[in-house]
């Protein structure tokens, strides 16, 4: 489902990224885990086309990311760290413009907010302007317009992060559920979160992939990423 | 509905519910209504022209102030982020915010039209000033917008944006003063950069090809290189 070959990514002269090579399957749940600068959110933002790598190529579904942009964005969820959403915007009219400027037509646009809202426990704050939401729900908002164009990827740079205990738990269990329909590429630096939620883990290190591990096959990893970093 | 549509939409949501839009219209057409009655009133003369020329200053003034936050704000918030990993070409973006905020000051510039209309039924005005100022009006303002957007898009300071936007359409408004401080050709390249000595062709009911080439150039231009800022990032 998803192909990086070879990607190096330079900012000016410093390496963010160096000679990526890693494949995701399809209705796979990917976490990469490494320390902060390690150069998580700039692999999935070259994912999402938000940047271009300097040396190599990203396939996504099939759509190189630099050469069909567009096919290829259009095949993406994206949650970026920052929840970026238009506070001014009611939910719905949120979900509703996500939706729209991502091809899908006003009466499907109605049954997908239904959907995504259903899925993400949304339902009760759909009329709600988002500036007056809490972080729990502005967070399930953005998953929420990641997922309203039914993607077959979903991209989700440190998703737990600034949750509380109870929201990290059901954010980890809608992941887990996603699962299988959607091919999921997560970012986090904390360990524990990608084990809970990951099939598999890419370690990254100062822009280096040091190792690709099946969570299942790897007891301690912990102790794997000690070795390795 | 196209992706060009629905950013439009958008965007003019967000320019029409904005208090900073409201602030800008109520200053514009307050200032205008006043010297209009005034000049009206003492000179009993049924022209725009001085009018015009004041409209002019206001945009000149203003339309930084409503252009700073275009992409400055969506910077700072992160939503550009959004936008740009979604499947839309930047200079749809680009063109969105653009229209938008063209929409805003052609409202303006409607409203505005009850000064000519009051003219039309009380006096007997010469029309092609009149359609003439509206017509430069117009185009001025798409280049102020394009270059408030382009400011706009180089920084997430919405201070920085207005100020630089302000402070280039200062120097083109006054470029043909500059002329005469300069060799040749130097001079007639700058002298033909003026924003002024473009608007006022217009304003006396003289259309001229070059002055409306002028502004949609360089307007195009702008547009441009805000759409290549977003691409290079």
């Amino acid at each position: 489902m998803i192909t990086i070959e070879n990607v190096t990514k330079l900012y000016g002269q410093i390496p963010a990224l160096r000679d990526i090579t890693l494949d995701v399957e399809r209705g796979e749940v990917l976490g990469l885990l490494g320390p902060n600068g390690s150069g998580k959110t700039t692999l999935l933002r070259l994912l999402t086309g938000y940047l271009s790598p300097t040396a190599g190529r990203l396939v996504v579904a099939g759509y190189d990311t630099v050469r069909q942009p567009m096919e290829a964005r259009r095949q993406i969820g994206y949650v970026p760290e920052a929840l970026p959403l238009y506070a001014h915007m009611r939910v719905c009219e949120f979900l509703a413009f996500m939706g729209r400027l991502r091809g899908l037509s006003p009466g499907t646009t109605v049954t997908a907010i239904a959907r995504v809202s259903e899925r993400v426990n949304l339902r009760e704050v759909l009329t709600a302007p988002i500036r007056t939401l809490s972080r729990g729900y502005r967070q399930r908002v953005a998953i929420a317009q990641a997922l309203v164009h039914s993607p077959d990827i979903l991209i989700l740079d440190e998703p737990t992060n600034g949750l509380d205990p109870r929201q990290i738990i059901e954010t980890r269990h809608l992941i887990r559920n996603l699962a299988g329909a959607c091919t999921v590429v997560l970012s986090s630096h904390i360990l524990s979160e990608v084990e809970r939620t990951a099939d598999r883990v890419a370690i990254l290190l100062q822009g280096q992939l040091l190792g690709v591990r099946t969570v299942a096959d790897t007891p301690d990893l912990e102790a794997l990423f000690l070795s390795l970093t | 509905m196209s992706a060009l549509g629905v950013l439009l939409r958008k965007e003019l949501h967000a320019t029409f519910t904005s208090p900073i839009a409201y602030a800008v219209g109520t200053v514009f057409l307050l200032v205008t209504g006043y010297t209009f009655s005034l000049t009206l009133f003492l000179s009993k003369v049924a022209n725009l022209t001085y009018i015009f020329h004041q409209m002019y200053v206001m945009l000149v003034l203003l339309v930084p102030g409503l252009t700073m936050r275009a992409f400055a704000e969506e910077r700072r918030a992160d939503t550009l982020e959004l936008l740009l990993t979604a499947p839309v070409r930047e200079v749809w973006i680009v063109l969105a915010k653009f229209l938008a905020a063209l929409a805003l000051i052609v409202s303006l510039l409607v409203l505005s039209g009850t000064y000519a209309v009051v003219l039309g039924l009380y006096g007997e005005p010469d029309w092609a000033p009149i359609y003439g100022g509206y017509l430069a009006l117009v185009l001025l303002a798409c280049l102020l917008i394009a270059l408030g957007m382009l400011t706009s898009s180089l920084t997430e300071n919405q201070v920085v944006a207005a100020t630089t936007a302000l402070g280039i359409s200062l120097m083109l408004w006054f470029a043909d003063a500059a002329a005469y401080l300069l060799p040749t050709p130097c001079d007639l390249i700058v002298l033909n950069l003026s924003l002024i000595g473009h608007f006022t062709p217009f304003v006396s009911g003289s259309l001229f090809l070059s002055d409306a080439g002028y502004y949609v150039t360089l307007s195009s231009l702008a547009l441009f290189l805000t759409t290549r800022v977003l691409t290079a990032r």
